[in-house]
């Protein structure tokens, strides 16, 4: 068997890829097609009559850049909140943890088997306006009188942070947990502060970790709609709301279409100057 | 005065990992603490009193019992399938240099990046135009959930297999294993905190999705999509009751792990 | 392919005058049914029926309010020999939209013979004028003469060809009484600086700006371009000015009953299942807005099955069990004085057995205001989508 593999070398990857691609080419791939189908469409519906019509994305464009724009925002900002949160919480799992370190990555992703609206109608009632939460910080003067949590930027970019921290977290983990604790040692045995030894050791270790995790924070985030309906106003509202208010409300098909492949270029975009700026060998290896 | 500084930076990270634990508990130590509420009403919205008939009654509502009986199956069933074909495409990518490389780079990281409204829509009509193969429900379900965990598990397997050391397989290859082996003695066991880790995560999103299952779903009910077709006329509170037994559960299987490590511990020590 | 063409050709036949079929041509194309009644053929014996969660009655809100006996279901069931499988999968209605509109859209049937939809938005009107619902079988429905006259002739079906009501309800005013007096106007409600960052609307159109048209004094029933921008306006002024605190769904109660609302457009029926004594529910002074869900016959359903079981729940007898048991308004006469045999304090209950005078305040909506594209693009904008 392993002879086998030796001989035929070059045949490998494509065995290793060919179950996962085949699935994702038949229920991925041959969908976005009948979506780009789609996005060339005019007309209302149900009568939408395929005319190339490539203004559908100029047109989107014009009237949705601000959610665009928002919905980037609010993912980068959302994206970095949780890096700052959960790298600590991962090292401290990775390191210090010992037989305890799956009892408590449990603890991160086990709130998220929960379902999604039981968990929000639970932090509405926390952060509700006459709740403990608001009291305290009317009280310490960190909101005013009539101050709010909810249904604001905050409540918003909070939902959003809170909701997607175990996918930062987890591979920040991942990465952690593999680096040799010899190394940190011999660090500092050669005189290296703590500080130092994690700077120049532990972190760029890390650094898969790091892309990962803000991989698969930003990009689910930017297309994000439910944080924003549940926990926004007008103000608020980020590009999957448009497009989910556009396919289901307006049946407006052909718009929807367009906006989502605007959304999906423009992160591949960022993916590629992303991959620029880490250098490609992070997110290859 | 070192002592002192690195003692408290020592607990200060503890003390910290615990506040962001408690930070993600505390809408669940809600959920729990409502699931013994008793309103008056349908909704389950303010405390109105103590009462352990929610757990006893817990499938009182119906059609509860078969929506989370379904999302579990499917949970376990999808993420087990997407962990082995995540993991195969992360090592063809990490470990190989082939025709379509970055392709398949992107092709990974696309499925992430489109809305869910869309992927579930455009998904269904690929189903509705071949329903001599594949019917609206269980099977759907399942193969929707499969193809959009598989990116999650890509990349954060991903996180692992770069750093890699590759010594210890090129050492167990000098020693004499063939490829097969050296995968299954050193690296699989090298990777599996990291396709743990991304099976929580696919679990996760396979327990928690509505959109993308409520599309392709037929009759069939997931407890996501129960819940959110209840939402609108009640909340209650057996919601909660399964939601924290789903949740404690998952803490059981976690200390069952931590008991067994120590078990696992004292016999190699006893070995020793 | 054939067949389908066949059979559907065959019940939209038979619905439309109970033309009595020949055997042979009748077990051919349906495959044999069972159960007895009626004229014309094509009766099965087994109902699929899709409807909003909590829509019915059962045992447990049975018991609540003092019924005993089987539910409707199953009586319906003794009665007729025909067993209804009956699926709670309606969330909202463009989710259930787009989730069948795709079979729909190529002529398939998608496994129902009733579905429930609503009529303040476009949805129940698009199964209608797409030609995906199927002509009513009223031979077999002798109890529609029990349809209240205020639901005879709605705007989206004037002569019931397609639709019968399940459920209504009303819109009204719904406030908290710990954070503010009576709200009792939509005026007081989207202007009174009191109650400013503490005030609900829908982020549906037809009920938020059905209620503002009323108070503009205008007919939410006839709907121009001069009334609907008046309406707007007002809404786009509130939400300005910061009056609005979100748009909702129905997610309004739980802040109306934690207190982050004061005061919130609201819909008679979650008042009354919230429970909540502190928060009040009231019809504007200037009227509401009726909202009902209605009964649809899709494509590839069985229409004298359905209309079977139609007129079943128009039997006062019955429908007076489905209100007190579901705990909703029904469009059916003498559906009070039947409650009140089963519970007389359940009968006083106003908003499941709204009196004339209530009812006498209800509009309803017009239907080619959601159809229209650039009100749709308004509308939305004003949510910020």
């Amino acid at each position: 068997m392993g002879s086998f593999f030796h001989r035929h070398r070059g045949v490998t990857p494509y065995l290793l890829l060919a179950p996962g691609i085949l699935w994702l080419g038949i229920f991925f791939v041959i969908p976005m097609g009948f979506l780009g189908y789609q996005s060339l469409q005019s007309g209302l519906f149900p009568h939408f009559e395929f005319t190339w019509e490539f203004s559908n994305f100029s047109n989107a464009v014009t009237d949705y850049h601000e959610q665009l724009i928002r919905s980037f925002v609010y993912a980068g900002l959302a994206t970095v909140a949780c890096l700052v949160l959960a790298y600590p919480l991962a090292y401290w799992i990775a390191f210090r943890a010992g037989p305890w370190r799956n009892l408590f990555l449990l603890f991160i992703i086990a709130p998220f088997f929960v379902t999604y609206l039981v968990r929000t109608l639970a932090w509405l009632n926390i952060l509700a306006d006459r709740g403990p939460v608001v009291g305290l910080l009317r009280d310490l003067h960190i909101l005013g009188p009539d101050g709010r949590l909810l249904a604001t930027t905050f409540a918003v970019l909070s939902g959003i942070t809170y909701n997607f921290f175990p996918f930062m977290a987890l591979p920040l983990y991942v990465s952690l947990e593999q680096i040799d604790e010899r190394l940190l040692e011999a660090a500092k045995d050669l005189y290296a502060s703590s500080t130092k030894a994690f700077l120049r050791v532990t972190l760029p270790l890390s650094a898969p970790g790091i892309v990962a995790g803000t991989l698969l924070t930003f990009i689910p985030a930017a297309g994000d709609f439910i944080n924003a309906a549940l926990l926004g106003t007008p103000n608020q509202a980020m590009i999957g709301n448009v497009i989910q208010a556009k396919f289901l409300e307006s049946l407006d098909y052909p718009t929807a279409a367009s906006l989502s492949f605007i959304l999906m270029g423009t992160i591949l975009v960022g993916l590629l100057v992303y991959a620029r700026v880490v250098g490609p060998e992070r997110l290859t290896g | 005065m070192n002592t002192a500084w690195r003692l408290t930076k020592r607990h200060a990270l503890t003390a910290y990992a615990f506040l962001a634990v408690a930070y993600l508990m505390l809408p669940i130590v809600v959920v729990i603490l409502f699931s013994f509420n008793a309103p008056k009403g349908r909704f389950n919205y303010i405390w109105e009193g103590f009462t352990f008939d929610n757990w006893i009654h817990w499938d009182a509502i119906l059609g509860i019992r078969s929506a989370v009986i379904t999302s579990i199956e499917i949970g376990i069933l999808s993420t087990l399938v997407a962990t082995v074909l995540g993991t195969l495409i992360a090592l063809a990518i990490v470990r190989h240099r082939f025709v379509g490389h970055s392709t398949t780079n992107i092709l990974v990281f696309l499925p992430m990046t489109a809305p869910e409204i869309v992927l579930g829509a455009s998904l269904l009509t690929l189903f509705l135009n071949t329903t001599a193969v594949f019917q609206l429900g269980f099977g759907t379900i399942f193969i929707a959930h499969v193809m959009f965990i598989i990116s999650f598990i890509v990349v954060t397997v991903k996180a692992r297999l770069i750093g890699l050391d590759r010594h210890l397989e090129e050492a167990a290859m000098d020693l004499g294993a063939n490829e097969l082996t050296t995968f299954r003695k050193v690296t699989l066991p090298l990777l599996a905190p990291a396709m743990l880790a991304a099976a929580l995560l696919g679990f996760a999103l396979s327990i928690d999705d509505f959109v993308i299952t409520y599309l392709n779903a037929g009759s069939t009910q997931t407890f996501p999509i129960f819940v959110w077709g209840i939402a609108r006329v009640a909340v209650p509170p057996q919601v909660n009751v399964v939601a924290s037994a789903i949740f404690l559960i998952a803490i059981a299987i976690g200390l069952g792990n931590v008991a067994w490590q120590y078990r696992t511990a004292k016999r190699t020590q006893g070995a020793v | 392919m054939t067949t389908r063409i066949t059979r559907r050709e065959l019940l939209q036949r038979s619905a439309a005058g109970g033309v009595v079929l020949t055997l042979p041509g009748l077990l051919a194309a349906c495959g044999g049914g069972g159960g007895g009644g009626g004229g014309g053929g094509g009766l099965k014996d087994v109902l699929n029926f899709s409807n909003w969660e909590l829509y019915i009655d059962v045992p447990s809100t049975r018991k609540a309010a003092g019924l005993t006996g089987p539910t409707t279901l199953d009586q319906f069931t003794a009665k007729t020999g025909i067993k209804v499988n009956y699926y709670e999968d309606v969330n909202d209605n463009p989710g259930y939209f787009a989730k069948v509109q795709g079979r729909l859209s190529r002529g398939q049937g998608i496994d129902r013979d009733i579905i429930v939809s609503t009529d303040n938005d476009r949805f129940l009107g698009e199964y209608i004028s797409n030609d995906w619902a199927l002509k009513l079988d009223k031979s077999l429905i002798p109890n529609i003469s029990n349809l209240v006259d205020a639901q005879a002739s709605p705007p989206f079906d004037p002569t019931r060809e397609y639709t019968l009501p399940w459920f209504s309800g009303m819109d009204g005013i719904a406030w908290n009484e710990d954070l503010t007096g009576p709200v009792t106007t939509v005026t007081q409600l989207l202007e009174d600086p009191k109650l400013k960052g503490r005030v609900g609307v829908w982020n549906s159109m037809g009920d938020t700006l059905g209620l503002i048209m009323l108070e503009n004094g205008d007919d939410p029933a006839k709907v121009t371009d001069a009334t609907f921008d008046r309406a707007l306006a007002v809404v786009q002024k509130a939400q300005d000015a910061g009056q609005i605190r979100r748009f909702y769904g129905n997610d309004y109660a739980q802040p109306l009953a934690t207190g982050d609302l004061a005061a919130s457009m609201a819909w008679s029926g979650d008042i009354f299942a919230l429970q909540v004594p502190k928060v009040k529910w009231g019809i504007a002074e200037k009227g509401g807005i009726i909202w009902t869900d209605n009964m649809v016959i899709p494509l590839g359903g069985s229409v004298p099955t359905a209309s079977t079981y139609m007129n079943f729940v128009y039997d006062p007898k019955i429908s007076a069990q489905l209100a007190l048991g579901g705990g909703y308004m029904v469009a059916v006469k003498g559906v009070r004085e039947e409650a009140a045999k089963l519970d007389p304090n359940a009968a006083d209950n106003t908003l499941v057995f709204p009196t004339d005078e209530m009812f006498s305040q209800m509009h309803q909506n017009d239907p080619t205001m959601f159809s229209n594209p650039e009100y749709e693009k308004r509308w939305l904008a004003v949510q910020g989508k």
